[in-house]
């Protein structure tokens, strides 16, 4: 979150929700994936969602930007709920970037073409135009000399900072980060992570879903402990790691290894 | 036995001609088949029930019927539900593009489904309509898959063309038939009319296994 | 356009006697290119050095003529050559076996060579002859594999059938075109015979299918 938030809410001001999750439901089956989960997320905020594996987390993320849809409840984006129809979804989803555990870069086209591919051909950008923000963006997340190399010659990590900048070139208000650092090497992580935290220090609202407990530590204005498809517990990062409130979350937390 | 081999030489003109026939006939083909294969391909992806299920049933009926019973069917149906009179080569051209059309639709349809679910979602997340996600992620990419398939068909048409002989068009079978009818040199002009054949097809074969080693897919 | 069906139930008879020709020159190709196929295709796998050559030049020749000039060769100029002169039927069958064999021993050959070299290794380890490895280890493992493609052979077999028409083998395709001389309802008899030979190829892919998703865990390793 940047400064000019932090002052805004210390004098006390409304900041107004970008998300709003009320009471949003989703089942498979007989199975609830999301159990009546509501969640505010205000404008610059870092929110970083964890949890065991199948707790939610990433369905709620994906039902955010449409790519499941919901059984029950809302989701808002800027106070509207979001639209039930394709192309209301698809106007909403360039509001909203996504960055992927696999990446999904597109091997086909390069790391140049893979970031200009949203502007030119979702918002209807000049080529010259679309060019010229992709190679800044390129050169922000320490891949302007790539450019012109397929995705299939890069390392993991430098995949998921172009897939960073392909989202970023849409010029999104919220940025859905599912499991972005998962799939990678150890070695490789540390890179994505800072691009990461560079973004949030810039004041971009992010929604990360991770097992990466420092980053959330550090980075993160919230944290939301998620169980069985529900919110555990939420708060700053330094309750939910020194002072949870619920013991189940202090349960989940040792179990990672977690010494707090 | 007395041969007389002389005859394939004589007539080397008229085969070449039946040869080029043959070639065109399949050319022709996959230019109807490839796009009929491709809309087919997407009719049965797409979300309406109507479209998916036309699609299925084409594919399925098409894909389970002898070509050579296509091909004389059509020569009789066309001309009294089209109330025209059709050239044999068009008759021929129009059985054989069912026939290929829907293996063609089988193969592209496989083609972009072994892409990844995250690749068109990756593209939905940008904003992308389902029809620009296809152009410009999924058959880009399913075309490359598609390529050796594609030529293991061609290698079948270029062979299945011989079957429109039946209806009399000129191709390599229906001219070298003609020729030992008209020579009396049946040895000559079948085992001929088998060597060019082979001549045309070992090549192509050979290049469809090349393809296949160099775009087959190995995930 | 009045259709006048008599043309066919006059004649089912003849009809009915071509139709089991057809199956009977199907499963007698089948049996035959399962023998000699898989009989390539293990002695291209497992046989001399010296046998790959002819080997693979003849399952390349078979990749390249046409069914119909195989087919039109083995009754008409065969005989000139050897002097043996085959009946339509037993040409067709000769023909056709020869044909659908080279697809069968390539079809072989790939599922021998999915099967990884780790499971041969481990049988014989076990103590195992590489004899038994192959034929208790690979090759059912290989059969399994392969039973997609075997409803694909079964299913071409019967559709190479109709082309046997064309030397006069009285099956289905044969019968269907004297019918419709005869009786000068091409139409009915033709659509009669489209809607025939689906209702006979359409089952036999699907239940092979079937069959297939029951078992296909036995052949993955």
């Amino acid at each position: 979150m940047n400064a000019a938030i932090q002052a805004e809410l210390q004098a006390g001001n409304a900041v107004p929700p970008v998300l709003a999750y009320e009471n949003v439901r989703k089942r498979y089956g007989s199975f609830a994936a999301l159990d009546g989960v509501s969640l505010e997320v205000r404008k610059g905020e870092v929110i970083c969602l964890i949890g065991p594996s199948g707790s939610g987390k990433s369905t709620l993320l994906r039902c955010t930007n449409g790519l499941d849809s919901i059984d029950g409840g809302r989701i808002l984006l800027d106070g509207t709920p979001l639209p039930t129809d394709d192309k209301g979804m698809r106007l909403v989803r360039r509001r909203m970037g996504m960055v992927f555990q696999s990446f999904e870069l597109f091997p086909h086209k390069t790391v140049l073409a893979n970031v200009t591919v949203g502007p030119t051909t979702v918002l209807g950008m000049a080529k010259p135009a679309a060019v010229a923000r992709a190679e800044a963006l390129l050169d922000k997340v320490g891949l302007a000399d790539k450019a012109g190399s397929y995705p299939a010659n890069l390392s993991g990590g430098q995949q998921q900072r172009v897939a960073i900048a392909r989202a970023l070139a849409m010029e999104p208000e919220v940025m859905l980060f599912d499991e972005p650092t998962s799939a990678l090497d150890p070695e490789t992580i540390g890179e994505v992570l800072t691009v990461m935290k560079r973004l949030a220090e810039e004041g971009m609202t992010m929604i990360v879903v991770t097992h990466e407990m420092s980053f959330a530590r550090r980075v993160a204005d919230r944290v939301v402990v998620f169980e069985r498809g529900a919110i555990l517990e939420e708060g700053p990062p330094r309750q939910i790691f020194e002072t949870p409130q619920v013991t189940r979350t202090k349960d989940f937390l040792s179990h990672l290894g977690w010494e707090g | 036995m007395n041969l007389d081999w002389s005859v394939v030489w004589q007539y080397r003109g008229a085969l070449a001609e039946g040869a080029l026939m043959t070639v065109v006939l399949s050319l022709a083909t996959m230019v109807v088949a490839i796009p009929g294969g491709i809309l087919l391909a997407l009719m049965r992806l797409s979300r309406s029930r109507i479209a998916s299920t036309a699609s299925a049933c084409f594919v399925e009926f098409f894909r389970n019927l002898p070509i050579l019973l296509l091909v004389y069917w059509a020569y009789y149906v066309m001309p009294v539900a089209l109330d025209l009179r059709l050239s044999g080569f068009v008759t021929g051209l129009v059985a054989l593009s069912l026939n290929v059309s829907a293996y063609n639709a089988e193969t592209f349809r496989a083609g972009i489904g072994s892409l990844r679910k995250g690749q068109m979602e990756a593209a939905m997340a940008l904003g992308m309509s389902r029809w620009q996600a296809m152009r410009e992620v999924i058959l880009p990419q399913a075309s490359r898959r598609v390529l050796p398939v594609l030529a293991s068909t061609w290698v079948s048409l270029f062979k299945d063309t011989s079957l429109v002989s039946v209806i009399a068009v000129g191709e390599l079978a229906y001219t070298a038939m003609r020729i030992r009818s008209q020579t009396f040199r049946v040895l000559e002009m079948l085992t001929a009319m088998a060597a060019i054949y082979w001549a045309l097809g070992y090549p192509q074969a050979k290049l469809t296994d090349w393809l296949n080693r160099r775009f087959g897919v190995t995930e | 356009m009045d259709l006048d069906l008599t043309s066919i139930t006059d004649n089912w008879r003849y009809l009915a006697n071509g139709l089991g020709l057809t199956l009977l020159l199907s499963l007698a190709t089948v049996a035959g290119s399962l023998v000699v196929g898989g009989a390539v295709g293990l002695a291209r796998c497992y046989g001399p050095a010296w046998l790959r050559w002819p080997l693979v030049f003849y399952i390349d020749s078979m990749r390249a003529i046409p069914v119909l000039v195989v087919l039109v060769w083995s009754y008409f100029a065969l005989p000139i050559v050897t002097g043996w002169s085959l009946p339509p039927f037993w040409a067709a069958f000769v023909a056709l076996t020869l044909h659908i064999a080279a697809y069968v021993a390539e079809i072989v050959r790939a599922g021998i060579t999915s099967i990884r070299p780790g499971q041969t290794r481990a049988a014989l380890a076990l103590g195992m002859s590489r004899r038994q490895a192959v034929i208790q280890i690979v090759l059912p493992q290989t059969i399994i594999r392969m039973l997609p493609a075997f409803g694909s052979i079964i299913s071409i077999a019967i559709k190479d059938t109709a082309i046997a028409a064309v030397i006069a083998v009285p099956e289905y395709m044969k019968q269907s075109e004297t019918v419709a001389g005869q009786t000068f309802r091409p139409i009915e008899v033709f659509t009669c015979a489209m809607l025939v030979y689906f209702l006979i190829l359409f089952p036999v892919t699907r239940l092979i299918d079937m069959a297939y998703l029951r078992v296909a865990h036995l052949g993955r390793s």
